[in-house]
C-alpha cells in the first residue's frame, strides 16, 4: 500500500472529476456556492469510504455475477441510513444538505471505485483509496464552486460566511448570472479540467528533467 | 458457472446471495427508520407550528376548508386570521409553504416549509440569506392576486429561479382565493 501514490492519484492524475469524468451531474448542478461544494464533498466522502470498505470486505463473498446489483443495494443502503440519521438527529445539517444526499447513490463516482478498486483490494487500502478520491472530488468541486460563484453572484463563501450571504467581491450589476446556470457549469469546467492537465504536465516535464539532470 | 455445478444450483447460488444481501439491508433499513421515524415526524411538526406561527401572529387551529385550486391541503384559523398551507408544483417537485391572510384577504407573510428546487437558485426562495428574506417579504401587505414582473405583475422573481417564483405566486393565490371563500 502506498498512501502517498494513492493521494496524488485522487488528488490530481486520477481525479475522479477532471480525470475520470465521473460524478458530472452533481459537479454541474451543486457548484454555485461554496458551502454547496464543501457539503456534497464531505457527503460523499463519508459515503465512499464507507461503501468502499463493505464491499472490500464482502469482496469474496460476491459473486462476480450479480456484483453490480449487491453494490447499489449496499451503497444505497449506507445512504439511506445517512440520510435517516441527520433528518433525525442533527435536523439543520439535513436542511441544508437534504437535496444533495440522494444523489450519492447516483453518483458513479462511488460505484466505480467500488467496481474498480474496494472489489480488488484490502479493507485498509479500499479505505485510504475512499479519502483520497474523496478528497479530490471536494477539492476540484470547491475550485468549481469558487469560480462560478464569484463570477456568477460575486460573492466568496455563500451559504457560508457573513450569515449565509457569503463575501461581495464583485458589486451588484457586475456579475453575470449565466455563470451559475448549466452553461457556466459546463465552461468552468472545462477550464478546470485544462487546468489540471497543464498542471500535470509541467510536474511530468520537471520530473524528466529531474531524471535527465541524474 | 462453477466446472462441476448444475445450472440450478448455480441460479440459486446467485439468487440466494442477492436475497441474503438485500434482506440484511431491509432489515438495517427496517431497524434504523424505526428509531428515526418518530423523531422526524416530531421535528416535521414542530416545524409546521414554527411556519404557522411565523405567518399568523398566535397561531390557529386547524379547520376544515374548501378550494377550488387543488392547491391546499391545510387550514388554521386564528385570531389575526388564517394560516394555509398550499402545495404548488415548482422546478423539482412540490415545494409547501405556509401563507399568513389576515381578516382583510391582505398577506401577513410567507414560510417554505419543504422543497426539492435546485440549491442556489430556486431554494433561495426558501433561504434566510438576505436574498431570500427580501424575496419572501415583498409579499407582506400584497392581497387579490399575486404574479411576477415578467407576467405583468408585482413580485420581483429570484433571479435564474422565475419557474419556482412563478410556483410561489401561485401558492399565494391559491391560498388568497382560499381565504377569501371562507371570509
Amino acid at each position: 500500500m502506498d498512501f502517498k501514490k494513492q493521494f496524488s492519484e485522487g488528488l490530481l492524475t486520477k481525479n475522479p472529476v477532471t480525470v475520470q469524468l465521473l460524478g458530472m451531474c452533481s459537479t454541474l448542478a451543486i457548484t454555485t456556492s461554496l458551502f454547496n461544494g464543501i457539503g456534497m464533498g464531505l457527503a460523499v466522502t463519508i459515503i465512499l469510504i464507507c461503501s468502499n470498505v463493505l464491499i472490500s470486505a464482502l469482496r469474496k463473498v460476491i459473486p462476480n455475477q450479480i456484483r453490480i446489483a449487491a453494490y447499489i443495494t449496499i451503497i444505497a443502503g449506507f445512504v439511506t441510513v445517512v440520510d435517516l440519521a441527520l433528518q433525525a438527529f442533527i435536523p439543520a445539517l439535513s436542511t441544508s444538505l437534504g437535496v444533495f444526499i440522494p444523489l450519492i447513490v447516483v453518483n458513479c463516482i462511488v460505484l466505480g471505485r467500488a467496481e474498480s478498486f474496494a472489489s480488488k483490494n484490502g479493507v485498509l487500502a479500499s479505505a485510504v483509496d475512499g479519502i483520497c478520491q474523496g478528497i479530490g472530488y471536494t477539492v476540484a468541486l470547491i475550485i468549481t464552486c469558487v469560480v462560478r460563484e464569484l463570477l456568477g453572484s460575486g460573492t466568496f463563501g455563500g451559504g457560508l460566511l457573513n450569515g449565509g450571504n457569503g463575501i461581495t467581491i464583485i458589486p451588484s450589476p457586475f456579475p453575470a448570472m449565466q455563470m451559475v446556470m448549466p452553461v457556466g457549469g459546463f465552461l468552468v469546467l472545462g477550464f478546470v479540467i485544462a487546468g489540471s492537465q497543464k498542471l500535470m504536465k509541467v510536474l511530468e516535464m520537471k520530473n524528466k528533467k529531474k531524471e535527465a539532470a541524474k | 458457472m462453477k466446472t462441476n455445478e448444475s445450472l440450478f444450483h448455480y441460479v440459486a447460488r446467485l439468487a440466494l446471495t442477492l436475497l441474503a444481501i438485500t434482506s440484511v439491508v431491509a432489515a438495517i433499513l427496517a431497524g434504523v427508520n424505526s428509531v428515526t421515524a418518530p423523531r422526524i415526524a416530531s421535528l416535521k411538526e414542530q416545524k409546521l407550528q414554527n411556519a404557522i406561527e411565523a405567518v399568523l401572529p398566535g397561531g390557529g387551529q386547524e379547520v376544515s376548508f374548501t378550494d377550488e385550486t387543488g392547491m391546499v391541503t391545510k387550514v388554521y384559523k386564528g385570531d389575526a386570521g388564517y394560516a394555509i398551507q398550499v402545495a404548488p408544483s415548482g422546478f423539482g417537485g412540490t415545494v409547501t409553504m405556509m401563507v399568513g391572510v389576515d381578516t382583510e384577504g391582505k398577506l401577513l407573510g410567507v414560510q417554505v416549509v419543504s422543497h426539492s428546487e435546485t440549491a442556489g437558485l430556486g431554494a433561495v426562495a426558501a433561504d434566510t440569506t438576505d436574498a431570500g428574506n427580501a424575496f419572501r417579504s415583498q409579499f407582506v401587505g400584497m392581497s387579490g392576486s399575486v404574479s411576477v414582473t415578467k407576467d405583468g405583475g408585482q413580485v420581483e422573481a429570484i433571479t435564474g429561479a422565475t419557474i419556482t417564483s412563478r410556483a410561489v405566486c401561485a401558492g399565494i393565490n391559491a391560498a388568497l382565493q382560499c381565504a377569501e371563500s371562507m371570509g
